[in-house]
């Protein structure tokens, strides 16, 4: 473990955040779509993270006895999911994509709920780039030694 | 063990490595803020330097383990925003002391030789 894998850990944290970050976007921008490929409104999207530390015991004992260390664990966005909750039903009789009784099925997307996600994004990838200023700082007074 | 890699510059060598191991550690926690389940990792910084100075031996890795009495929350993550940059911030400063002090070290060998060309 160097100084130097810090970077990759916050640069795993950076990428995580960014791609919540579009998926909160697809959201909004997708709060009307009615008709999609796969048929039916919009699904809203979520991003699940995971720790890269979480693995196996049995691939644990491996990895410390090549490394002879724990790997420090990063970040990944695991998978996608979709919301489970049910559609929103709109009285529409006039819309293309309105059903016998004249509704249509929205997607269920809150835009407070969106915005808050998307700050709370936006914030940790704020964080994660103090920590990349951080190491960077660190590893440039290490080389000052030479000086 | 001679002049220039005095026990000084040796015991500031491994602080300087437990601290920048440190550094990673908080890293990685905060790159996990978001993780679900993920428990803050960390090491007790004056016991693992104590023991290093102790010995002759290179720094080993110490080993990360669980904090506990942090507040978790619903997911099962207990990373604190706060703890871990007030960490971070008090670990680089920790960085900054040691190679200060190292430089100041070979300072002192760099003055040796050049005042005693000067005679």
């Amino acid at each position: 473990m160097s100084i130097f894998s810090t970077l990759e850990i916050s640069g795993s944290a950076l990428a995580a955040e960014r791609q919540r970050a579009e998926v909160v976007a697809a959201n909004m921008a997708n709060a009307e779509t009615t008709h999609t490929a796969a048929g039916g409104p919009y699904r809203r999207k979520e991003v699940v993270f995971s720790s890269s530390g979480n693995m196996p015991f049995r691939m644990m004992l491996a990895n410390f006895r090549t490394l002879g260390f724990h790997p420090i664990p990063a970040v990944r966005v695991a998978r996608i999911v979709d919301d489970p909750t049910p559609n929103v039903m709109r009285y529409e009789p006039d819309h293309p994509d309105a059903n016998k009784e004249g509704y249509v099925s929205y997607p269920a997307i809150n835009p407070i709920q969106e915005m808050v996600d998307l700050m709370s994004a936006v914030r940790t990838y704020q964080l994660n780039a103090s920590a990349v200023n951080a190491s960077k700082q660190m590893i440039q007074q290490a080389l000052d030694i030479l000086k | 063990m001679n002049d220039i890699s005095n026990p000084i510059v040796q015991m500031l060598e491994k602080f300087l490595t437990l601290a920048s191991q440190r550094h990673t550690l908080i890293t990685s926690n905060i790159a996990n803020l978001d993780t679900p389940g993920y428990r803050t990792r960390d090491f007790d910084f004056r016991g693992e330097l104590r023991r290093a100075i102790s010995t002759e031996d290179p720094v080993m890795t110490p080993i990360a383990r669980a904090i506990p009495g942090l507040m978790e929350r619903p997911d099962g993550n207990n990373v604190s925003m706060d703890r871990e940059s007030l960490l971070m911030a008090e670990t680089q400063l920790q960085f900054n002391i040691g190679v200060q002090l190292i430089r100041n070290q070979f300072q002192q060998i760099m003055t040796a030789i050049t005042e005693g060309s000067k005679g």
